[in-house]
């Protein structure tokens, strides 16, 4: 493999560049994307500006359906230039109540936990995925209620698949992004 | 049997099983990390499956990963490709033990295979040549009296290394005995052995590599061989066959030679042997390749066997179906690989959005790649943006076939090394033939663009 460019080899000014891009992004784009996405009747929403690609994408269970089993979950935000490093960070945004999605660690055979109607704490395990006899748990990203479990006991899931929607309590558009 | 396989790889090579998979109406599952989500063999593929992040280790090194994907998808084989998992016997032996079929030599045949210098003394021992050497060195006297007979110049290595640590390469008896204690202090800090010995320096040497593929049964040919001398610190960038430095009759010793020592050693599958040839023409053992290999098309574009399938058959247990006689060489091939470098700025890999991408065709003219105008090129991995091959019924003709297809070939949005083939192509040692492994690092690539640009 070539070498490649880490988060740890950003100078400080490079960093600050990208935080002001992030706050930039939150501030100004969010918004009028989510307004687009409001108004055009669309379950995605991308744009790019250099480095990087912004993708808003409706919640699911509203607007048009998201189709499961979806092998196609795509980084919300994510870097594409040489010289930016991988950002773990993700935008997500949503006008109604706040409502995170639980992903699968791994890539594996799901395994039911708790059923929709629970009330989860961020962190708690949701369900587990089965790596070859590992079971790897599936968490609760934030506090709130399972609303829906979309796999059924024995399906295949993959990496970053979508397992659970949690419906939050907060009814806030969240940005997130790490530096 | 085989119906349904997991591709474990990415890139140019991915697709390239995909479609060997299609023609053998064989299903096909794509495992790709997050960051190949949008590359073309994800996109083509029958199914595709996410196995981790961007870092190989957590997705196409990770063996549980690539096992898991394969059974959720309910795929009975696993092909790995090139580099990552592709020649770990623990991998193979660990996909045999979940009832997959690995697509590749056995377990057991990898791991007799995987030690570089057991394999020089199997091989060796059923008739390859090996560079010339010593055993370990002892004293002074009896080192100098061990070089005489290898024949200056002689490259003294430390028996524990690797890599090119701690090698000197001399001329003569006198540097010989200088640099010895030098030599022995520094094998012993770096590897905590001063074990010596020598080996012949081959000063002016050539990569030529003859390609094997071996059935269950026995029943082994050689596909001839591929010269791989065009380098840029040690990496092939142009690979091409017949070799324009040996006769028809060396290419036949060695290819002939070199399929009946694996075959003896009891290798299986598709195979590749390396071999550095002199500037007398003499061919020297120095390693396999159990896998399929980068420049594989070469060889395809030759004989008109296609390898990947042939590997897929081989390792589903079929009979090899074609014999020694079936396998013609005609014409000239020659493969440039297309890497997303800066030739000018010592290879440096770039990444970024492919703006506009236009591939070339006609006549003898193939292009594998993963890559379309949009795509993303992700940093993580090596710089292997696609392959353009082509062929001819002479190597002038190729040569002429190689311009054209390099002057439709549009990538635009990333830096490519497009430019040192049309370099090489116009330099008088490439184009006689008359070129060892060291023509563009003994000047550097941007002398080399910049010596063809003022011709």
């Amino acid at each position: 493999m070539p070498d490649q460019q880490r988060p740890g080899d950003r100078t400080a000014a490079q960093r600050a560049e990208d935080h002001g891009g992030i706050a930039r992004l939150a501030d100004a784009l969010v918004p009028a994307l989510v307004a687009r996405l409001g108004t055009a009747n669309l379950g995605e929403v991308e744009i790019r500006e250099g480095d990087w690609h912004v993708r808003v994408r409706r919640p699911a269970g509203a607007g048009p359906r998201r189709e499961r089993p979806h092998r196609a979950t795509l980084p919300i935000v994510a870097p594409t230039g040489a010289s930016t490093p991988h950002h773990g960070g993700a935008a997500e945004t949503s006008a109604g109540p706040r409502q995170e999605v639980a992903v699968s660690p791994t890539v594996g055979m799901f395994k039911p936990g708790v059923p929709a109607g629970t009330r989860v704490r961020a962190g708690d395990r949701i369900a587990t995925v089965d790596l070859l006899g590992i079971a790897l748990d599936v968490v609760a990203p934030i506090d709130g209620l399972v609303a829906e479990v979309y796999p059924q006991a024995g399906d295949g899931v993959e990496y970053g698949e979508e397992i659970a929607l949690v419906q939050g309590d907060e009814p806030i558009a969240d940005v997130t992004g790490e530096g | 049997m085989v119906s349904r396989i997991l591709i474990a790889n990415r890139g140019e090579i991915a697709l390239r099983i995909l479609r060997a998979c299609r023609t053998l109406g064989i299903e096909a599952v794509v495992a790709y990390s997050e960051a190949d989500r949008t590359s073309l063999p994800a996109l083509l593929a029958d199914e595709a499956i996410c196995i981790g992040p961007a870092d190989a280790r957590r997705s196409y090194l990770s063996a549980p990963a690539v096992i898991s994907a394969a059974l959720v998808t309910g795929c009975d084989a696993i092909h790995p490709g090139y580099g990552f998992l592709s020649e770990d016997d623990a991998f193979a032996d660990a996909v045999r033990a979940h009832g997959l079929t690995f697509i590749g030599p056995s377990a057991q045949v990898l791991e007799r295979f995987s030690s570089k210098e057991e394999v020089r003394r199997l091989l060796a021992a059923h008739g390859l040549p090996t560079i010339p050497g010593s055993g370990l060195l002892g004293d002074e006297a009896q080192a100098l009296e061990e070089a005489e007979r290898v024949g200056y110049p002689v490259l003294v290595k430390p028996s524990a290394g690797g890599g090119g640590k701690g090698m000197r390469m001399v001329r003569s008896a006198r540097e010989l005995a200088a640099i010895l204690p030098i030599c022995r202090s520094e094998a012993r800090a770096a590897f905590g052995d001063d074990a010596l010995y020598l080996e012949r320096w081959l000063e002016d040497n050539r990569h030529v590599e003859v390609q094997v593929a071996v059935d269950r049964y026995g029943a082994g040919v050689h596909l001839w061989e591929r010269d791989c001398s065009i380098q840029r610190r040690h990496q092939k960038i142009l690979e091409e066959s017949p070799s324009p430095a040996m006769t028809p009759a060396g290419r036949r010793e060695l290819a002939e030679r070199a399929v009946k020592a694996v075959v003896a050693a009891g290798y299986e599958n598709v195979g590749t042997l390396e071999f550095l040839v002199d500037s007398g023409g003499n061919a020297y053992f120095i390693e396999i390749n159990c896998r399929i290999q980068v420049e594989h098309p070469v060889t395809e574009m030759l004989t008109g066997i296609d390898l990947v399938a042939t590997q897929i058959r081989i390792a589903a247990g079929e009979p090899l179906g074609f014999t020694q006689a079936d396998v013609r060489q005609e014409g000239h091939a020659i493969e440039f690989r297309i890497n997303a470098e800066d030739p000018a700025h010592d290879f440096r890999p770039g990444a970024g959005t492919i703006e506009r991408m236009n591939t070339p065709g006609g006549p003898g003219v193939r292009f594998d790649s993963h890559a379309y105008t949009g795509y993303d090129i992700p940093p993580y991995y090596d710089s292997l943006l696609g392959k353009l091959i082509v062929w001819a019924p002479t190597r002038e003709m190729a040569i002429a076939r190689g311009k054209a297809a390099l002057a439709e070939l549009v990538i635009e949005g990333v830096t490519t090394n497009v430019a040192i083939h049309h370099a090489l192509l116009e330099s008088e040692p490439f184009l006689s033939g008359r070129f060892t492994t060291n023509l563009l690092d003994r000047v550097g690539a941007a002398a080399f663009l910049a010596a063809a640009e003022r011709a």
